[in-house]
């Protein structure tokens, strides 16, 4: 075991559509947090550490502040990216809790669209200069997360014979899950296959349903340390193992060939089926964060699950799909059909598969996997095992 | 020839790591002095053994499309005239590992695959501020 804290509270605000929030960011990110020490029935006052990440705009400062809390004793944020950090944002909280510097730490993520501006918008501005960052693509309409992940993905396809129907297979799975979620933003608004395929190119090869949504609102989760978690009322979801990094030869420069096309997963993957001691197929439930589709099945193959040639098979026929499937998958709809919190809501379901209370709950886990963001390093993933 | 996306579309902030790209009206890749090692973008310090001792070369201005899409959705109002339009990851003849970004023009945006052969052209445009000219790299089909 290398995770020794628990998870034992988590919360969320309503999910809206980019831009329907009638709250601001701030307001949801108090809420969210709110609703996560509720659920662990933990005094505001209590929680002495935050961490979100993604170059949050709610500041711990602010955060601290209004909620009351008595005392800030931790504050951080995983270096670099977005949702990559999904996972890495509640490893940083069980170091804090494990070490001692922090007793109820919480990772966060707020957003709220209308009042701060859309990010798939990429640079947001079409004239002027980009920053030496961007001026490598910008210039040339290579503005956003879209059109980077489709040139590695059309690469990737171009190279292994990957069908476009192994990218169609994700969203379904995404969509059919979220039926079964009133919190989902698409609940209600099945996708079929050949919706898939008459939906409108954004960048090829992703359709508009290979994308996100992007949305308004918050999530939070508490960890705290499993002696702590005995006065709690709520169930303690045990970390099990954590995992975040990049591997040998992989810088922060995307497209150049040592690491063409890739995800950055390989080395997530080894480190976390190391450390939790095992194997891709003991996963008993999988939330894997899509930004887009090409990049899940990418990040599928670099952690083990099958090979390249391997996973239009793989994920065929339904097999990601409802509470049975062969590889139960997002099932609370994930960033494509529940909401786009930069994947923290994700993190939040494979507690609740630990914890037995999903909308689309899998029989019997012991073994409830979360993974950030591909395609931005350093990547990360968190392991969590029944609740206690 | 007119820029793809428009003359007055987005140009680089000059820099000292990107200056040579913009403005040289060659393709320039940075070297290390001490080991040889060839890097995209460039940086302070050599990747491959950690020497400051760094240059730009020219290169010869070819390269292979190491991948390529087409751009549907117009991220921005001054690109809906503009779409559908290709970007392409380029690796660069002369610098073994470095790939650059782009667009390949000339041809329809879907013609333009994996594999193909293309040849740098430069851009001459103004920055906004009007006190440098900048000679923005391209590639069409060679």
């Amino acid at each position: 075991m290398h995770g020794k804290a628990v998870v034992v509270g988590v919360g969320e605000t309503t999910y809206y559509k980019h831009g329907q929030s009638p709250d601001t960011e701030f307001q949801l990110a108090c809420q969210a947090i709110e609703r996560a020490a509720q659920d662990a029935g933990l005094p505001l006052s209590e929680i002495d550490g935050l961490i979100s990440y993604m170059d949050h705009r709610n500041s711990p400062l602010r955060v601290a502040g209004a909620l009351g809390m008595k005392e800030l004793r931790w504050s951080s944020t995983p270096w670099a990216g977005g949702g990559n950090n999904s996972a890495a944002c509640v490893m940083e909280a069980d170091a804090a809790v494990t070490a001692g510097y922090a007793n109820y730490v919480v990772a966060f993520r707020a957003l709220a669209q209308g009042q701060f501006y859309r990010l798939g918008s990429g640079a947001g501005i079409a004239a002027g200069t980009a920053s030496e960052g961007l001026s490598w693509g910008a210039p040339y309409g290579l503005m956003t997360p879209a059109q980077e992940c489709a040139l590695h993905t059309k690469r990737w396809m171009h190279d292994h014979g990957v069908s476009q129907e192994a990218l169609a297979s994700i969203a379904l799975a995404s969509y059919a899950n979220a039926q079964r979620n009133p919190r989902a933003v698409r609940h209600g608004q099945p996708l079929t296959r050949e919706a898939y395929h008459a939906s409108r190119w954004i960048v090829e090869p992703f359709h508009l349903f290979d994308c996100c949504q992007e949305n308004d609102g918050a999530a939070a989760l508490v960890i705290t340390t499993p002696e702590r978690a005995r006065d709690l009322k709520a169930k303690a979801v045990p970390i099990v193992a954590a995992a975040q990094g990049l591997g040998p030869d992989i810088g922060a420069n995307a497209f150049q060939s040592k690491w063409f096309p890739g995800m950055y997963y390989e080395n997530v993957g080894r480190m976390i089926w190391d450390r939790g001691g095992i194997k891709p197929r003991d996963v008993d439930v999988l939330q894997l964060y899509e930004n887009f589709t090409g990049p899940v099945v990418m990040a599928l193959c670099e952690m083990g699950y099958c090979k390249p040639e391997e996973v239009d098979a793989f994920v065929a026929d339904g097999a990601l799909e409802g509470p049975n499937a062969r590889l139960p998958f997002n099932t609370s709809g994930g960033n494509l059909a529940e909401a786009y919190i930069h994947g923290l809501e994700m993190t939040i379901e494979a507690v609740r598969q630990a914890r037995g209370d999903s909308t689309c709950q899998v029989k019997d886990v012991s073994y409830s996997l979360a993974v950030g963001g591909p395609g931005y390093a350093p990547g990360s993933a968190i392991l969590f095992g029944a609740a206690l | 020839m007119p820029r793809l996306l428009g003359d007055d579309f987005l140009v680089p902030s000059l820099t000292p790591h990107n200056t040579p790209f913009f403005t040289a009206g060659s393709i320039q890749i940075q070297f290390c002095k001490d080991c040889g090692h060839a890097q995209h973008p460039p940086d302070d310090v050599c990747y491959a053994c950690r020497s400051w001792n760094l240059e730009f070369r020219a290169m010869p201005g070819t390269g292979r499309v190491e991948s390529a899409v087409v751009v549907h959705h117009a991220v921005h109002p001054a690109l809906k005239t503009k779409v559908p339009y290709v970007v392409a990851v380029i690796s660069v003849d002369g610098a073994a590992g470095c790939n650059v970004m782009g667009n390949v023009v000339g041809c329809p945006p879907e013609a333009v695959k994996i594999g193909d052969r293309v040849r740098a052209f430069f851009d001459e445009v103004k920055s906004p501020q009007g006190d440098s000219l900048l000679k923005i790299p391209n590639w069409e089909r060679a």
